[in-house]
Protein backbone atom coordinates (compact mmCIF):
# COMPACT_ATOMS: atom_id res chain seq x y z
CA UNK A 1 0.00 0.00 0.00
CA UNK A 2 2.35 2.71 -1.18
CA UNK A 3 1.36 6.35 -1.08
CA UNK A 4 0.68 7.68 -4.54
CA UNK A 5 -2.24 9.17 -6.43
CA UNK A 6 -4.96 6.57 -6.90
CA UNK A 7 -8.11 6.62 -9.00
CA UNK A 8 -11.33 5.58 -7.26
CA UNK A 9 -11.33 2.28 -9.21
CA UNK A 10 -7.83 1.39 -8.03
CA UNK A 11 -8.74 2.31 -4.47
CA UNK A 12 -11.80 0.05 -4.45
CA UNK A 13 -9.88 -2.81 -6.11
CA UNK A 14 -7.26 -2.46 -3.39
CA UNK A 15 -9.89 -2.32 -0.60
CA UNK A 16 -11.65 -5.43 -1.92
CA UNK A 17 -8.38 -7.33 -2.40
CA UNK A 18 -6.92 -6.56 1.01
CA UNK A 19 -10.35 -7.06 2.62
CA UNK A 20 -10.64 -10.51 1.06
CA UNK A 21 -7.16 -11.48 2.28
CA UNK A 22 -7.81 -10.24 5.84
CA UNK A 23 -11.27 -11.81 6.16
CA UNK A 24 -9.87 -15.04 4.67
CA UNK A 25 -7.24 -15.02 7.43
CA UNK A 26 -9.85 -14.32 10.10
CA UNK A 27 -12.03 -17.12 8.68
CA UNK A 28 -9.13 -19.56 8.89
CA UNK A 29 -8.24 -18.61 12.45
CA UNK A 30 -11.86 -18.51 13.62
CA UNK A 31 -12.72 -21.85 12.02
CA UNK A 32 -9.68 -23.44 13.66
CA UNK A 33 -10.66 -22.02 17.06
CA UNK A 34 -14.31 -22.92 16.46
CA UNK A 35 -13.34 -26.48 15.55
CA UNK A 36 -11.19 -26.84 18.66
CA UNK A 37 -13.66 -25.23 21.10
CA UNK A 38 -17.09 -26.19 19.75
CA UNK A 39 -16.50 -28.85 17.09
CA UNK A 40 -17.97 -29.01 13.61
CA UNK A 41 -20.70 -26.46 14.41
CA UNK A 42 -18.00 -23.96 15.38
CA UNK A 43 -16.13 -24.49 12.10
CA UNK A 44 -19.26 -24.05 9.98
CA UNK A 45 -20.39 -20.99 11.97
CA UNK A 46 -17.00 -19.29 11.64
CA UNK A 47 -16.98 -19.82 7.86
CA UNK A 48 -20.56 -18.55 7.50
CA UNK A 49 -19.85 -15.51 9.73
CA UNK A 50 -16.76 -14.53 7.75
CA UNK A 51 -18.58 -15.04 4.41
CA UNK A 52 -21.53 -12.89 5.57
CA UNK A 53 -19.17 -10.12 6.69
CA UNK A 54 -17.23 -10.22 3.40
CA UNK A 55 -20.36 -10.14 1.24
CA UNK A 56 -21.99 -7.29 3.14
CA UNK A 57 -18.86 -5.17 3.49
CA UNK A 58 -17.93 -5.70 -0.17
CA UNK A 59 -21.42 -4.76 -1.34
CA UNK A 60 -20.97 -1.27 0.14
CA UNK A 61 -17.67 -0.71 -1.66
CA UNK A 62 -19.09 -2.18 -4.89
CA UNK A 63 -22.22 -0.01 -4.76
CA UNK A 64 -20.10 3.17 -4.36
CA UNK A 65 -17.64 2.01 -7.04
CA UNK A 66 -20.28 1.06 -9.63
CA UNK A 67 -22.55 3.99 -8.62
CA UNK A 68 -19.64 6.38 -9.19
CA UNK A 69 -19.83 5.59 -12.91
CA UNK A 70 -23.51 6.68 -13.02
CA UNK A 71 -25.17 10.09 -12.84
CA UNK A 72 -25.52 11.69 -9.40
CA UNK A 73 -29.11 10.42 -9.01
CA UNK A 74 -28.03 6.94 -10.10
CA UNK A 75 -25.16 7.04 -7.63
CA UNK A 76 -27.33 7.82 -4.63
CA UNK A 77 -30.01 5.40 -5.81
CA UNK A 78 -27.42 2.65 -6.06
CA UNK A 79 -25.82 3.38 -2.67
CA UNK A 80 -29.05 3.87 -0.68
CA UNK A 81 -30.97 1.14 -2.52
CA UNK A 82 -28.04 -1.21 -2.01
CA UNK A 83 -27.98 -0.38 1.69
CA UNK A 84 -31.70 -1.03 2.09
CA UNK A 85 -31.49 -4.32 0.18
CA UNK A 86 -28.50 -5.37 2.25
CA UNK A 87 -30.18 -4.74 5.62
CA UNK A 88 -33.32 -6.64 4.56
CA UNK A 89 -31.21 -9.54 3.24
CA UNK A 90 -29.17 -9.57 6.43
CA UNK A 91 -32.32 -9.69 8.59
CA UNK A 92 -33.72 -12.60 6.56
CA UNK A 93 -30.38 -14.46 6.80
CA UNK A 94 -30.21 -13.92 10.57
CA UNK A 95 -33.82 -15.12 10.93
CA UNK A 96 -33.08 -18.31 8.96
CA UNK A 97 -29.66 -19.08 10.49
CA UNK A 98 -30.79 -18.39 14.06
CA UNK A 99 -32.99 -21.47 13.97
CA UNK A 100 -30.46 -23.68 12.16
CA UNK A 101 -29.15 -26.60 14.20
CA UNK A 102 -25.67 -26.45 12.61
CA UNK A 103 -24.98 -22.92 13.90
CA UNK A 104 -23.11 -21.96 17.05
CA UNK A 105 -24.34 -18.41 17.73
CA UNK A 106 -21.39 -16.95 19.69
CA UNK A 107 -18.81 -18.27 17.18
CA UNK A 108 -20.73 -16.80 14.24
CA UNK A 109 -21.25 -13.47 16.03
CA UNK A 110 -17.62 -13.10 17.12
CA UNK A 111 -16.29 -14.04 13.66
CA UNK A 112 -18.68 -11.55 12.06
CA UNK A 113 -17.66 -8.74 14.43
CA UNK A 114 -13.93 -9.49 14.01
CA UNK A 115 -14.29 -9.53 10.21
CA UNK A 116 -16.26 -6.27 10.15
CA UNK A 117 -13.79 -4.48 12.44
CA UNK A 118 -10.85 -5.87 10.45
CA UNK A 119 -12.32 -4.72 7.15
CA UNK A 120 -12.97 -1.25 8.64
CA UNK A 121 -9.30 -1.06 9.58
CA UNK A 122 -8.32 -2.06 6.02
CA UNK A 123 -10.75 0.51 4.54
CA UNK A 124 -9.30 3.29 6.69
CA UNK A 125 -5.71 2.27 6.02
CA UNK A 126 -6.14 2.14 2.25
CA UNK A 127 -8.16 5.36 2.21
CA UNK A 128 -5.78 7.41 4.32
CA UNK A 129 -2.67 6.13 2.54
CA UNK A 130 -4.08 6.93 -0.88
CA UNK A 131 -4.00 10.45 -2.22
CA UNK A 132 -7.08 10.74 -4.33
CA UNK A 133 -7.09 12.99 -7.38
CA UNK A 134 -9.38 16.04 -7.18
CA UNK A 135 -11.52 14.77 -10.08
CA UNK A 136 -11.94 11.53 -12.04
CA UNK B 1 -52.58 6.66 30.56
CA UNK B 2 -48.97 7.19 31.64
CA UNK B 3 -45.87 5.63 30.12
CA UNK B 4 -45.53 2.96 32.85
CA UNK B 5 -49.00 1.61 32.15
CA UNK B 6 -48.38 1.57 28.41
CA UNK B 7 -45.04 -0.26 28.89
CA UNK B 8 -46.71 -2.80 31.22
CA UNK B 9 -49.16 -3.67 28.46
CA UNK B 10 -46.41 -4.49 25.93
CA UNK B 11 -46.14 -8.20 25.21
CA UNK B 12 -43.87 -10.24 22.91
CA UNK B 13 -40.14 -10.30 22.36
CA UNK B 14 -38.18 -7.26 23.55
CA UNK B 15 -35.45 -8.34 21.13
CA UNK B 16 -37.58 -7.07 18.24
CA UNK B 17 -37.40 -3.54 19.70
CA UNK B 18 -33.62 -3.93 19.99
CA UNK B 19 -33.28 -5.02 16.34
CA UNK B 20 -35.44 -2.06 15.33
CA UNK B 21 -33.20 0.34 17.23
CA UNK B 22 -30.15 -1.30 15.65
CA UNK B 23 -31.55 -0.35 12.24
CA UNK B 24 -32.81 3.14 13.18
CA UNK B 25 -29.52 4.55 14.52
CA UNK B 26 -27.32 3.66 11.53
CA UNK B 27 -30.22 4.56 9.20
CA UNK B 28 -30.18 8.11 10.56
CA UNK B 29 -26.35 8.11 10.40
CA UNK B 30 -26.20 7.00 6.75
CA UNK B 31 -28.92 9.54 5.89
CA UNK B 32 -26.84 12.32 7.44
CA UNK B 33 -23.66 11.22 5.65
CA UNK B 34 -25.46 11.12 2.30
CA UNK B 35 -27.30 14.42 2.78
CA UNK B 36 -24.07 16.23 3.69
CA UNK B 37 -22.35 14.71 0.67
CA UNK B 38 -25.15 15.95 -1.60
CA UNK B 39 -24.82 19.42 -0.08
CA UNK B 40 -21.07 19.39 -0.58
CA UNK B 41 -21.34 18.20 -4.20
CA UNK B 42 -23.92 20.93 -4.88
CA UNK B 43 -21.45 23.51 -3.54
CA UNK B 44 -18.39 22.11 -5.29
CA UNK B 45 -19.33 19.73 -8.13
CA UNK B 46 -15.69 19.41 -9.21
CA UNK B 47 -14.98 17.50 -5.97
CA UNK B 48 -17.77 14.95 -6.56
CA UNK B 49 -15.47 11.93 -7.11
CA UNK B 50 -13.44 12.65 -4.02
CA UNK B 51 -16.52 13.32 -1.88
CA UNK B 52 -18.17 10.08 -3.04
CA UNK B 53 -15.17 8.05 -1.92
CA UNK B 54 -15.02 9.90 1.40
CA UNK B 55 -18.74 9.24 1.83
CA UNK B 56 -18.11 5.52 1.37
CA UNK B 57 -15.78 5.49 4.38
CA UNK B 58 -18.45 7.26 6.48
CA UNK B 59 -21.09 4.77 5.38
CA UNK B 60 -18.76 1.81 6.06
CA UNK B 61 -18.28 2.89 9.68
CA UNK B 62 -21.96 3.65 10.22
CA UNK B 63 -23.23 0.42 8.71
CA UNK B 64 -20.78 -1.62 10.78
CA UNK B 65 -22.93 -0.66 13.78
CA UNK B 66 -26.04 -1.84 11.95
CA UNK B 67 -24.50 -5.19 11.00
CA UNK B 68 -23.23 -5.83 14.54
CA UNK B 69 -26.59 -4.76 16.05
CA UNK B 70 -28.60 -6.93 13.65
CA UNK B 71 -26.38 -9.96 14.35
CA UNK B 72 -27.01 -9.85 18.12
CA UNK B 73 -29.82 -12.48 17.94
CA UNK B 74 -26.97 -15.02 17.61
CA UNK B 75 -25.83 -14.27 21.15
CA UNK B 76 -28.85 -12.73 22.93
CA UNK B 77 -31.86 -14.24 21.23
CA UNK B 78 -33.38 -17.50 22.36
Amino acid sequence: MTQHTLGASQLFKRVLGWGAILIGGIALLASLLGWLLVGQRGLVSALIGASMAFIFVSLTALSVWIGGKLSLGGFFGMVMGGWLLKVVLFLVLVGVLKRAAFIDGPTLFLTLVASILGSLAIDSLVFFRARLPMGE
Amino acid sequence: MDVTNIAAGVTGSLGVIGYGLAAVGPGVGVGLVVSKTIESIARQPELAARLQVTMWLGIAFTEALALIGLATPFIFGK
